[in-house]
């Protein structure tokens, strides 16, 4: 054979192998949801949202309507504490501290806080917000889940900013706008599509979040809205659910399973496609 | 009426100061987390200091001597299984999107793989525990222990001592599909950027696609590659829900690949609610090394990347 | 006001600037004449633009830059730290390279400098934004869809929108840097005109790479290189027979 040939062979073989690559991945992802689907189809009943927990022994349908609320609390309690974090920290970063060894310095920390392992955040904020109270509650749960989304909305948001061609700030300097009405009246306001979706991106992520709540806001299994006690939530009943013996509780798990990752999974493609299609 | 020149720098100063506090905020909550998990730890830290709290493999409830060796190695193995498989097929699965794919499937292909991103953690540890490993166990468990298993002296790394095909192995490949998109956006992101012309520069020679791919792109892109492989390890080493339903949790000596055994954020899971005392500290000393671990690993990223380029 | 009775709008007195430790522009001295067009020319790099971004103290927007000298602009030191800059700016407007319409509405975006003097009042804000779009030559093209993003607009009417945009505060002074340099021919050309008619009520200075578009509009022609003011004078001096050696050379095309 000569050399040409096996040249030609072996980018053949890599590139099929490049291909192979690919394929597994979408596979996966449909091998995934084709599970998730059919193991959760059966538990799907209007009960999941409508009931509570009942006990597993009665041979009664539950439903999962108090970790449904719960997660819902938790996750819009964190999204208050952390976005406006997030998103002013963001302005530092793009707006006042552009350039700036400083402005630098914490970009890149909190960069390697997006990857910081949940569940370590959960034993910190259980040191500060469950231990001194003496017992799980909602606000310690909340408060893991801002913790999470803080870096994200704050790194995602100086990237939206950081889009926004300088000349339109200083067009609007020009006019002798004060800087903070730059920011809020112009860069703010072109950067919206880009800011509004990276920070429903994190908001989704922190949604489908369990190890920083088992710590702390733990669960319950009525419904409830105080956050000064524990708050049932989606991801840590499937938890429990899934790896408990009653098979009435194991197919609810499914069924909240299959809930949570459809609404994930739609979420993230609508927010991808507004992202792709934004000017800035 | 026009805003009093005093007015305006009180809003220009609320609005700059809120911003900077704000920003601050992500050095209180990384300072806030060291110390807290050092405060919480000190006892431990103090009763078995850190040689010995790393490589010992002993946790006994009623003596209260407890060592992270065991956790750490296998947080280490799974993470390491995974990046071993996800680094391969990340720079594949992106070299398929940017160079061979057709245009009509690019946006569909390179979504589905980062969908698999926007999984939650606890369904893939379902998905694992209920499909993936049962799926291990009847074949690749099964193919190993009439082959791999039989080869002398390195068999033994391949015997199957534990029922329903989690373990060790099983949670390496399930993390690492957990990763994959994030190397794959990575490197293909890095593929994009390859300049055009350097590309046909190099066909010009007369160099076939995927020479050109391996002597061109792939270099070019390598520095945004390893820092993403990197940043991918660091997050393995930190996934927590998936692995707490498939490693086993099996705090025994690991002799096979196929075995169950425990990883830092599986313990943390199984332990953390109900320990006091000694084991607690412990437990809190075993979050803090594996925060270090992983905050050393995104740093060595971000210093790769930031000193190639 | 008499072609000969030279009024002086802006006095510059050995103003230098520096970027970090960079000398951008060096100890420059030049009066810029009131409601006449000023024009600034020189090879890329020479500090022209720099110097223009000098009068609306624009580099403050940056850390590390520095000015020395002054600049006297309606009796007082522009470049002084305790400045009014909001003041500054409403009273010399800046027109920038490309066009940077706000993401709003058409009539927003001119409204914006005037809200920003506290003119909240509808019938007057109308009148007024008619009035400076009018003179902008944009009314035609945008009376029926004043509510409208800005964005939509083709370059050469966003340019136009920018203009009228800065003209609505009534400024004293006009900055422009390379206005046209983005604009198709007849884009360029409206703006010319516009600015002609404009002179003799608002003072101008100009930064262009077009030695055409500095003959064909300017009153005053300022050469700049290296950061230096090399010579300055009415512009059809300038170009028919500058004092400078240098001048020339660039003039004619010799080097830039």
């Amino acid at each position: 054979m000569d050399l040409r040939m096996v040249r030609k062979i072996k980018g053949y073989i890599m590139l099929f192998l490049s291909t192979i690559a690919a394929l597994i991945g979408v596979a996966l992802l449909f091998a995934i949801l084709y599970k998730v689907i059919m193991a959760g189809i059966d538990g799907l009943s209007l009960n999941l949202f409508i009931k509570d927990e009942a006990p597993a022994f009665l041979q009664e349908a539950g439903g999962l309507r108090h970790a449904f609320a719960g997660q819902l609390l938790l996750t819009a309690v964190a999204s208050l504490i952390g976005i406006p974090i997030g998103i002013l920290g963001g302005i530092y970063l793009s707006e006042y501290a552009h350039n700036s060894k400083i402005g630098r310095f914490l970009s890149s920390l909190a960069d390697v806080s997006i990857s910081i392992p949940t569940i370590i955040i959960g034993t910190f904020i259980y040191s500060i917000l469950v231990r001194p109270v003496g017992h799980f509650n909602g606000w310690a749960g909340s408060v893991a889940l801002a913790v999470i989304l803080v870096p994200i909305v704050m790194r995602t948001t100086e990237e939206s900013l950081k889009l926004i061609p300088w000349q339109l700030r200083e067009a609007a300097l020009a006019l002798g706008t004060p800087f903070y009405k730059v920011i809020k009246d112009i860069v703010i306001k072109s950067a919206l599509t880009g800011i509004f979706t990276g920070v429903s991106l994190a908001v989704a992520r922190i949604a489908g979040e369990t190890a920083p709540l088992l710590f702390t806001s733990f669960s319950k299994n009525t419904l409830s809205f105080d956050m000064n006690e524990p708050v049932a939530s989606l991801t840590v009943s499937i938890f429990t659910y899934a790896s408990s013996a009653f098979e009435s509780w194991v197919s609810l798990a499914w069924a909240a399973a299959l809930v949570i990752t459809v609404f994930l999974l739609i979420t993230n493609i609508i927010l991808k496609q507004i992202m792709k299609r934004r000017s800035y | 009426m026009k805003e009093s020149f005093k007015t305006l720098k009180v809003k220009e100063n609320i609005l700059k100061y809120s911003a900077i506090i704000s920003a601050f905020f992500i050095l209180v909550i990384i300072a806030g987390i060291i110390l807290s998990l050092l405060i919480q730890s000190k006892d431990a830290i103090s009763k078995f200091g850190f040689i010995d709290f790393i490589f010992s493999t002993s946790w006994d409830y009623g003596e209260e001597i407890f060592g992270a060796g065991r956790a750490l190695l296998g947080s280490i193995l799974t993470a390491l299984i995974a990046i071993l498989i996800a680094a391969p097929m990340g720079v594949g699965m992106a070299v398929f999107i940017v160079e061979i794919c057709p245009k009509f499937l690019k946006g569909f292909i390179s979504s589905s793989i980062e969908l698999l991103a926007a999984i939650p953690s606890i369904i893939y540890g379902m998905w694992g525990l209920f499909i993936f490993a049962p799926f291990i166990e009847n074949t690749l468990q099964k193919w190993a222990s009439t082959t791999l298993a039989e080869l002398p002296i390195i068999g033994s790394f391949f015997q199957i001592n534990y029922a329903g095909g989690i373990g060790l192995l099983t949670s390496g490949i399930v993390l690492s599909i957990m990763i994959v998109p994030f190397i794959a956006s990575i490197a293909r992101e890095a593929l994009m950027r390859v300049p055009k012309e350097l590309k046909e520069s190099c066909y010009g020679l007369g160099t076939e696609k995927w020479e050109a791919i391996r002597d061109v792109s792939l270099p070019y892109a390598k520095t945004a590659i390893w820092g993403g492989i990197i940043i991918a390890l660091g997050r393995a080493l930190g996934e927590t829900m998936a692995i707490a339903y498939i490693i086993g949790n099996m705090n025994l000596p690991l002799t096979s690949i196929f075995d169950s055994y425990v990883t830092v954020t599986s313990v943390l899971v199984n332990e953390f609610n109900e320990a006091d005392g000694m084991q607690l500290s412990s437990l809190y000393y075993m979050a803090l090394l594996l925060f270090i671990l992983n905050f050393l690993t995104l740093i060595a990223a971000k210093l790769y990347v930031a000193r190639r380029s | 006001m008499s072609e000969n009775i030279v009024e002086k709008e802006i006095e510059v007195k050995n103003l230098s600037f520096y970027y970090g430790e960079k000398e951008a522009v060096k100890n420059v001295t030049l009066n810029i004449e009131k409601n006449k067009i000023t024009a600034l020319i020189g090879p890329s790099g020479c500090g022209k633009t720099t110097l223009l971004r000098c009068f609306n103290r624009m580099h403050d927007l940056y850390k590390g830059n520095k000015y020395t000298g002054e600049i006297i602009f309606k009796n007082m030191n522009i470049l002084d730290k305790n400045i009014d800059m909001t003041k500054l700016r409403t009273d010399i407007g800046m027109v920038f390279q490309k066009p940077t319409p706000f993401p709003m509405s058409i009539f927003d975006n001119v409204a914006y400098g005037l809200r920003l003097k506290g003119i909240k009042n509808k019938t007057e804000l109308h009148n007024r934004i008619e009035h400076v779009l009018k003179k902008s030559a944009l009314w035609d093209e945008v009376a029926d869809r004043l509510s409208a993003s800005a964005m939509g607009l083709s370059g050469g009417q966003q340019q136009r929108l920018c203009l009228a945009r800065t003209l609505a505060p009534e400024p004293d002074v006009v900055l422009f840097d390379e206005p046209t340099s983005a604009l198709d021919p007849i884009s360029t050309k409206k703006i010319e005109e516009l600015m002609h008619e404009l002179r003799g009520s608002i003072t101008m200075l100009i930064v262009t790479h077009n030695m055409q578009q500095a003959a064909r509009i300017s009153d005053r022609t300022a050469f700049m290189y290296m950061g230096e003011l090399v010579e300055e004078d009415a512009t059809d001096i300038m170009f028919t027979n500058p004092k400078k050696q240098m001048t020339e050379e660039y003039i004619t095309g010799k080097f830039g």
